[in-house]
């Protein structure tokens, strides 16, 4: 135990802690987008699969890491599109269409996975060279705050820029504004001619996209491969660090980089061998949403019209 | 309730749109051309109409698989004609097909259930989960009991964990008002690492560095049917439940009070109904219908729980065959073991055809994504020619 407390170790624990947070940070900020129109998007987990696979797969096929990126953005918006088409268009009750998403981008990229890259049976398993971490030039030199924050990886800076800029598109400008009023009243909206399938559609789509490119952080930036199981859950806890939040950017990066913090602790501890039950750490993100759902009840920022379909002339 | 459709259209091509909203562009009304083809709300959905947009979806669903399968470079006669042969060839598959479908029923009931009375139980994976666990520990607490009232005692623990686990989102719906949906996620990931917890502590095995349990006394074994097969009783209480659930709903106080509050909330509180009372008790219902599938699994074939055992996902899957079924109990049985032989035939059809068994998964979300459009879809009709107002009289055609 007191090997634990050792300045490599904690240093190791927050450097890992950023790590882990940038695709549950992407994704999180992506679906706040989406939930502020009043969709509830439950397919992240499947959606940030297949922009784990897409991104991947251009990757691997043209040798860029870039336009693999480019491919999981794709890969999203693609899954974002049918999410938006099933509930803005068809309104499909949202959290059935979420499952259902879940379970075809679960299985269509391990399908598509399988089909492109098992053949006979080869156990190989296809590799990128993973994105570098690139050192911001002089803060990166600063003792260990410059190790933990100033020497990530691209998409780990790109999350962070989004928290900001997410908060001054919903909260500063007309079409962040009209979004969410959407996602609060969208019989108002309605009324005063605001396109409601349009905006839900852009925001949909822009969701699906920053869970695609979460997923592309973990195949292109720290696995360098990919694999059926390599979200593992996340997508659920993106989802859950938007309740965390309470639907507020600000409170998005502090949830994101605490559940970040938990897993990070785990590992350590499981790597080390000390003997506490790490499983409380990886549960503890859940418990913490639901105490967040039941405490921020009366000051909750959830969109009012989350997960009702908007019918024209029906109440 | 939802009559709109005609007469406030009717209203609103008369210019006299007193107070209602003005046209925008989206699919409906750009559909509805002065002399063109428009979409049209049925006043009525009849229980037929909707059998027969499944049925469609699911041809559907069939043609665009082919496609896929064709598009890998496979013959798509040859990979269904492999897949059914897997599933229900012989008797020695038939038989297993019912085995993997034993499961997928309970939970299937499990999300039918909740979701007729409008709760949105996600949460069927952590109480089948719950229900292995309260399986266990009963067999841990009680080990002197005689077999017969062992299993018994078993079975009820299964059921009371998995309405436990349930009654925890209830219980923060109806004090807290909680979304039930995003606890139900939540409480999933939570028992899993309960779960996790118990087998690398208090319940490893010992001799093993294995996270999983002793292996149970072979006097829990549930009795088989056929010395050939693993069909087990768990497949009838799987029948019988499937009764139990088609007999509530239809035939009891409790289970019209579930569908009511599932039609109309405020109009089923109106009507006396406790509605707090109702949800606490469809979960609850829902959660032990589930937790019995994990006993099912635990006592009928796997006999110790280890770290694999919420792996093939029992719960989820049966939220999906749930909502294939449309909420009803016997096609949940009939999907059910449709999507049993999926799985159980995908490993013969990648043997002899080399496609990857994932697509099995495919087809369920395809199958899903289609059976919900119908299901909208069959909500309204086509029809051509102008828009009159009298046509808000008709309902039947």
């Amino acid at each position: 135990m007191e090997d634990f407390f050792t300045y490599s170790v904690i240093l190791g624990i927050f450097v890992a802690t950023v790590k882990i947070a940038t695709p549950l940070l992407i994704a999180a900020t992506g679906e706040l987008v989406a939930e502020s129109s009043g969709i509830l998007n439950l397919s992240l987990e499947g959606t940030m699969t297949i922009g784990a696979f897409t991104g991947f797969l251009v990757a691997n096929e043209t040798g860029s890491l870039w336009l693999g990126l480019l491919g999981a953005a794709a890969g999203g918006a693609a899954l974002g599109l049918l999410m938006a088409v099933m509930t803005a268009t068809v309104k499909v009750n949202q959290v059935v269409a979420g499952l259902a998403l879940n379970i075809l981008g679960l299985g269509g990229a391990f399908f598509w996975y399988r089909s492109v890259y098992d053949e006979g049976g080869a156990v190989a398993l296809p590799t990128v060279d993973r994105f570098e971490t690139v050192a911001v030039p002089l803060l990166s030199e600063i003792p260990a705050l410059g190790e933990v924050f100033f020497d990530q990886h691209w998409l780990t800076y790109f999350a962070v820029v989004m928290v900001p800029l997410t908060f001054v598109f919903l909260y500063r400008t007309k079409y962040g504004l009209e979004l969410r009023s959407i996602g609060h009243n969208p019989e108002a909206c309605d009324m005063r001619g605001v396109g409601i399938i349009s905006r839900q559609y852009t925001a949909v789509i822009y969701g699906g996209v920053m869970a695609g490119l979460g997923g592309a952080f973990l195949s292109l930036s720290e696995a360098g491969q990919f694999f059926p199981d390599i979200i593992a859950g996340r997508g659920w806890i993106a989802l859950a660090i938007v309740i965390f939040g309470n639907w507020r950017a600000s409170w998005i990066l502090v949830g994101s980089l605490l559940f970040g913090f938990l897993e990070a602790t785990q590992l350590s501890l499981q790597a080390q061998d000390v003997n506490l039950p790490y499983q409380l750490l990886l549960a503890l993100p859940f418990i913490l949403t639901i105490a967040a759902l039941v405490f921020n009840r009366s000051r909750s920022r959830v969109p009012l019209a989350l997960t009702i379909p908007y019918h024209r002339g029906e109440r | 309730m939802s009559d709109s459709g005609t007469s406030q259209q009717a209203d609103e091509a008369a210019g006299s749109a007193g107070g209602s909203p003005p046209r925008g562009r989206d699919l409906r009304t750009a559909l509805m051309q002065p002399d063109g083809w428009r979409l049209e709300r049925r006043l009525e959905v009849r229980p037929t109409y909707e059998l027969y947009a499944t049925v469609i979806a699911l041809a559907i669903t069939a043609v665009l698989i082919g496609l896929l399968v064709l598009l890998v470079g496979v013959s798509p006669f040859d990979a269904f004609s492999s897949l059914y042969e897997g599933a229900f060839g012989d008797r020695e598959s038939a038989l297993e097909t019912l085995v993997q479908s034993t499961p997928l029923i309970l939970t299937g009931l499990a999300a039918a259930v909740a979701f007729r009375a409008g709760v949105w139980n996600i949460g069927g994976q952590g109480q089948f989960i719950a229900g292995a666990i309260g399986t266990f520990f009963v067999y841990d607490m009680f080990p002197g009991l005689p077999a017969p009232l062992l299993i018994v005692a078993m079975l009820v623990g299964a059921a009371v964990f998995g309405a436990i686990w349930a009654t925890v989102a209830s219980v923060l719906l109806v004090r807290y008002n909680t979304n039930e949906i995003l606890t139900t996620v939540m409480l999933n990931f939570v028992i899993d690492y309960f779960l996790s917890w118990l087998l690398s502590g208090v319940w490893q095995a010992s001799n093993t560095p294995y996270s999983q349990t002793e292996r149970m006394a072979e006097n829990t074994y549930l009795p088989r049917f056929f010395d050939d097969s693993r069909l087990h009783w768990g497949f009838a209480i799987a029948l019988i439940a499937a009764a139990f659930v088609h007999f509530m709903m239809r035939r009891t106080s409790m289970g019209f009070e579930f569908r009511a509050i599932g039609v109309n909330k405020r109009a089923a509180s109106y009507k006396g109904i406790n509605t707090a009372v109702s949800i606490v008790a469809v979960m609850a219902v829902s959660g032990a219908l589930a937790g019995l599938a994990g006993a099912g699994e635990l006592l009928g074939l796997h006999h110790r729980i280890n770290f694999e055992f919420g792996e093939q996902q029992i719960g989820f899957t049966g939220i999906i065959i749930a909502l294939v079924a449309r909420l009803h109990p016997v096609g949940v049985i009939a999907v059910a073991i449709a999507f049993a032989g999926l799985v159980n035939g995908a490993t013969q059809m990648q043997i002899s055809t080399g496609i990857p068994a994932a697509l099995v998964t495919v087809i369920e979300g395809v199958a899903l994504v289609l059976v919900l459009v119908a299901a909208v879809a069959c909500r309204y009709r086509l029809r051509r020619g102008a828009v009159h107002a009298d046509e808000s009289a008709e309902g039947s055609e």
